[in-house]
């Protein structure tokens, strides 16, 4: 039993297209911001997929770096996108 | 890669597209919220056993305070505008991307390449971050930053203009 990268490949690809499925098929519009986790998260399997077995030439950790990049942008989105919906109004 | 990191891999792989689907699927603020952080913890498992451990650790943090988030009682729902047959499509649309992503990822041709780094690589990332890519990471940061600050203003100015 091995990985490689195609392994990476298909758990990312699932995790975009499940970022997809959200983003579409939720009514609450907030409820839809969980695809923007799902989404980069896939990608970012991607590039870490690509750093540890693809990584031939350059800088060979630039997808982890790309990971973390996305990850920390998928925070402070969901952040962003749960402030301009604002507060429930309080009782 | 050994057995233990490949089984390690494809567990790791299960628990986060399990945590995708109940963030995509399941009803209820804290079911998604729940299903959001076992992706984080998912996540982090496929970032620990590519040899990503400093990555793996960053991830973890981020998704649980996006589980966090998505779990609070305190954000107003908004209600899409968009008719059911446009949903369908997308979902469409959607099932369509997976199959030429898979379809992309199966018939493509790789190059394969050795792996040097550790298991951690925090040194070497720390080197790529602060001296290779300073200038792109410090502009990542200023986004970060004011995508922060607009997220506490918009929240606090809603909340005055009450």
């Amino acid at each position: 039993m091995t990985v490689g990268l195609v392994a990476t490949f298909f758990v990312g690809g699932g995790l975009i297209a499940a970022g997809c499925f959200a983003a579409v098929w939720r009514r609450d519009l907030t409820a839809a911001l969980a695809s923007i986790p799902l989404m980069f998260g896939g990608a970012g399997v991607a590039f870490a997929g690509v750093a540890r077995f693809a990584a031939a030439g350059g800088p060979q950790l630039f997808g982890q770096e790309f990971a973390v990049v996305l990850a920390i942008a998928a925070t402070a989105l969901v952040a962003l996108g749960l402030g301009i919906a604002g507060r429930v109004a309080p009782r | 890669m050994d057995s233990l990191h490949a089984i390690g891999f494809y567990a790791s792989s299960g628990v986060s597209l399990a945590g995708a689907l109940g963030a995509t699927l399941l009803p209820g603020r804290d079911l998604r919220g729940a299903s959001l952080g076992v992706l984080g913890i998912g996540l982090a498992g496929i970032y620990l056993t590519l040899s990503a451990g400093l990555a793996a650790l960053v991830v973890l943090i981020c998704y649980l305070g996006c589980a966090a988030m998505f779990a609070s009682p305190q954000y107003r729902p908004l209600e899409a505008v968009v008719g059911g047959m446009w949903r369908q499509a997308g979902a469409i649309a959607a099932a369509v991307l997976l199959a030429l992503l898979v379809y992309s990822a199966f018939r493509g041709d790789f190059v394969h390449a050795t792996f040097f780094g550790g298991t951690i690589g925090a040194a070497n990332l720390g080197r790529v971050f602060f001296a290779h890519d300073a200038l792109a990471i410090e502009a990542v940061a200023l986004i970060v930053f004011a995508a922060l600050s607009g997220a506490g203003a918009a929240w606090y100015a809603r909340e005055r203009g009450r």
